[in-house]
């Protein structure tokens, strides 16, 4: 199995360049048999990574311990569910893991379209297989997963050896999250991919900017709905295993996942500035090109070792080949955007400085400056060793110093922009729009302030958030009342019929209220408290209004791990709330390693957040670390949301000719007319 | 082997019903664990501060012995009467400049804390000054044909013609 999977691989590497080469030739001689046969290489190529996925896969089901890659990320007692994570819980599974997810796009994209946009296909292709090639590159000659173990024997002579166990799965990674954060995670960075070569494809091609956009829309959001995703669960993640309290620690790993994500979001903003009034041609080519470039060197932060990191797993030598490819990536954006940029032209104006438009500039250039702010700093301990032989650490206090502005004006534009019309907005309709979100806004700032949240930041995050909240059911509630007073529904369903007639535009609403839920939750940090304390049985430690008795202890030994559970019943003064579990896993394989398996209990409030940290080596007891982190629940939920406002926006905009069948004519635009004064009707395009 | 792991831990869990007699002390006060959150751990493995070191992976999730021993060493200062800013300047001259968590405000270190500001103020320069230029641009006039400008704009044009013509959706 191992020598067919390394031969798929390395077919599909030949598949790949021919699909590369042959493409380059099609576009040369337009002939039409070419662009068909480079298609179907492209195809061909996709359909042998997964099939050298799947053999990497029936490797690690079928305890296969002749192969050095199994042997490292697995062993006999390791679940069937966690054999699936092992396919990238090691660099070569993990670099084979993103030619698998790259290859489910690349197979739709040239599924989708294989009748359609004939001239610009082969393009896309030439770039999409140039992406691929780089990755099989590193797969087939770099990091092959496929790599048997061998032996000296007693002649001298290697042969072929195999293990009796492996050494298991990381037990970091050993939790149902992890099974579904990285392919969340990996399908955002290779999702933008898409984006990436329509735009690179269009602009070889000379088509002005605005086609690629239009075609690229949906798959740039499912690229980012993924991305969110991603990053939102392995936040989770961190929070629910490793025991520190916390979700976010601005590690290396977490920012280079954090930047795509950044110009990610200001290019789907900005689209809109596209699409609406044909600007920004060249920014959102470059934006788009921007984003790739950090989707590729985020994978290169986790994986090369540059900055140290607890997920950068394995410090190895693919650097190289990655800086080489982000050079040579840049240098064909650079190459094709000076020949063509003329077919970018645009015609950049401004009615008025106030206005839609403008804000959505601000939104870019916050988006912009956060992500430069993350990549500086993440990259600055290796500057200052560059220049000063001095490694300088940067840590989460001078992100959260740094981020923590830039996040609010985030929010506050979050807020700003919808209030905003298009061209061109009167001081008289701002003050009309602004007074009752304010208001709101700052009923919220008091009550957060009266319940105790006194840290300025914070306030004025929740104070934005209550704003935010209520720009946003204005928005609901406006375009809700128009067509309620014309089809006779009530204002609720009439608001729902309005979300599902332009699901792009009130999808995003969804998806800001997401984010308010999220900004909610990121406003509880600063109230986090902790308490440590080692404890016999019978023991009780207070923290907030909970008491901790640690009642008693056991153990459970498990196919793969030996746990030591803790019994921990949580009192409310003299009331039991509940009982918690805080364990320790100690795991089997040679890679000793231990885990922790947190107990939480949640509410919207507050999460009260039970460790058992294990016997401390000094005194030999148990010792119980616990934490009260408000408001954290709000993220999650916020993460809800954010999907669920996606996926609406995905959704296909329902007709309102159907509902208002032998309406007049103008009933729709006056709807349209209503929600967005000032711009002439387009539907869908908002 | 497993076998005799469980038995050392059935051993640590009767050890812990028995109720051990030691006595719960931390080994470092409050002050101490405050300031060491200023201080990164350095043990290379666990990327948190001293103070709340709280190494992922380790078989105690409390602060790790390299940790401990920051913290014992903070009190040791205490004990002389430093003060923090003291106690850590003393820490990078035993460690060098990887102790902070976070780039000190001076030297090298300013440059971090000055580059978001850069960042922000040369892009907000920028942007007021394109939103400025395009506000005040007048609506485009009219080109009439024949004239020199109007040569990129049929290209443009036939570009546009032939991207609509190549594409659906």
């Amino acid at each position: 199995m191992d020598v067919f999977g390394s031969f798929t691989l390395l077919l599909a590497f030949v598949c790949a360049a021919y699909a590369f080469v042959g493409g380059i030739a099609a576009i040369l001689t337009r002939h039409p048999l070419l662009v068909k046969s480079t298609r179907q290489a492209g195809m061909a190529t996709c359909v042998l990574i997964f099939i050298a996925t799947f053999s990497l896969e029936y490797l690690l089901f079928s305890d296969n311990f002749s192969q050095a890659y199994v042997v490292s990320h697995s062993n006999r007692d390791l679940s069937a569910f966690y054999k699936v994570a092992a396919l990238w819980s090691g660099q070569e599974g993990s670099l084979l893991f993103w030619s698998f997810l790259l290859s489910i796009y690349v197979i739709s994209v040239l599924i989708a379209y294989r009748n359609k946009n004939g001239e610009l296909m082969p393009y896309v292709g030439v770039v999409l297989a140039g992406v691929q090639i780089f990755f099989l590159t590193l797969n087939n000659f770099v990091e092959s997963p496929f790599k048997t173990l061998a032996a000296v024997n007693a002649r001298g002579m290697l042969e072929p050896f195999a293990r009796m166990d492996g050494n298991g799965l990381n037990p970091l990674l050993q939790y149902p999250e992890m099974v579904i954060h990285p392919p969340n995670l990996y399908s955002g960075y290779t999702g933008f991919t898409i984006p990436f070569a329509f735009a690179l494809a269009a602009l070889l091609a000379r088509y002005p900017g605005e086609k690629w956009i239009h075609l690229t829309r949906k798959w740039t959001m499912v690229a980012w709905c993924f991305q969110s995703l991603g990053i939102l669960l392995g936040a989770h993640w961190a929070y629910a295993v490793l025991g520190w309290g916390g979700y976010w620690g601005w590690d290396p790993v977490e920012n280079a996942s954090l930047l795509p994500w950044l110009t990610g979001t200001a290019f789907l903003h900005s689209v809109m500035m596209q699409e609406k009034r044909g600007m920004m041609k060249v920014w959102n080519v470059w934006l788009v090109f921007c984003t790739f470039l950090l989707c590729i060197l985020g994978t290169f932060l986790t994986r090369s070792g540059v900055v140290s990191s607890v997920h950068a797993f394995a410090n190895s030598h693919i650097g190289p080949w990655f800086v080489g490819f982000l050079m040579l990536t840049m240098a064909v954006c650079f190459a094709a955007y000076a020949k063509n940029r003329d077919y970018l032209k645009t015609e950049n104006m401004l009615d008025s400085m106030i206005s839609r438009e403008s804000s959505f500039l601000f939104n870019n250039l916050l988006f912009l400056i956060a992500c430069i702010a993350v990549l500086s700093g993440t990259l600055f301990p290796v500057f200052s060793e560059w220049f000063t032989n001095n490694r300088i650490s940067v840590g989460a206090p001078f992100f959260n110093k740094v981020m923590i502005p830039i996040g609010l004006t985030i929010l506050f534009l979050t807020g700003v922009g919808p209030l905003l019309a298009w061209r061109k907005t009167s001081v008289d309709s701002l003050k009309r729009n602004f007074g009752w979100p304010l208001i709101v806004g700052l009923l919220c700032g008091v009550a957060a302030f009266a319940l105790g949240y006194h840290d300025g930041a914070s306030v004025l995050c929740l104070f934005l958030c209550g704003f935010v909240t209520w720009t946003i059911g204005m928005e609901f509630y406006r375009g809700g009342k128009v067509i309620a007073s014309r089809t006779g529904m009530g204002l609720l369903m009439a608001s729902h019929e309005l979300a599902m007639r332009n699901t792009r535009r009130y999808g995003g609403y969804v998806v800001h209220f997401g984010m308010v839920l999220v900004f909610i939750g990121l406003a509880g940090a600063a109230f986090n408290t902790e308490a440590q304390k080692a404890m016999n049985i019978g023991d009780s430690m207070k923290l907030g209004k909970y008491t901790l008795v640690l009642q008693s202890a056991d153990t459970k030994a498990e196919k793969n791990y030996t746990a030591q559970r803790m019994i921990v019943e949580v009192l409310e003064g003299n009331k039991q709330i509940m009982m918690l579990y805080p364990e320790k896993r100690q795991f089997q394989g040679t890679e000793q390693a231990a885990g922790t398996m947190v107990a939480i209990y949640s509410t919207l409030r507050e999460d009260l957040y039970v460790v058992y940290a294990g016997m401390d080596p000094d005194t030999n007891m148990p010792v119980i670390h616990a934490f009260l982190n408000p408001l954290v629940k709000w993220i999650w939920l916020g993460g809800v949301w954010v999907v669920l406002g996606t996926l609406l926006a995905l959704a296909p905009n329902r007709r309102a000719a159907l509902v208002m069948a032998g309406a007049p004519q103008t009933a729709s635009s006056a709807i349209a007319q209503a929600l967005n004064p000032g711009v002439p009707l387009r539907e869908g395009h908002d | 082997m497993i076998k005799a792991k469980r038995i050392v831990y059935l051993a640590v869990v009767l050890a812990l019903a028995a109720g051990p007699i030691v006595l719960a002390q931390t080994a470092y006060s409050q002050r101490a664990k405050e300031i060491a959150t200023k201080l990164k751990c350095m043990c290379r493995g666990c990327d948190m501060s001293a103070g709340l070191c709280a190494h992922p992976g380790g078989s105690f999730s409390g602060p790790c012995d390299t940790a401990k021993g920051m913290l014992k060493e903070v009190d040791a200062h205490l004990a002389k009467g430093e003060s923090e800013q003291q106690i850590i300047d003393a820490f990078v001259a035993e460690y060098g400049s990887l102790v902070y968590v976070e780039p000190p405000k001076k030297g090298f270190g300013l440059v971090a804390w000055l580059m978001p500001v850069a960042y922000s103020v040369v892009g907000l320069g920028l942007l007021v000054f394109v939103v400025r230029k395009w506000a005040m641009k007048p609506p485009a006039p009219a080109v009439p044909a024949g004239t020199a400008g109007a040569a990129p704009n049929e290209a443009l044009a036939r570009a546009r013609a032939q991207a609509s013509r190549e594409t659906e959706d």
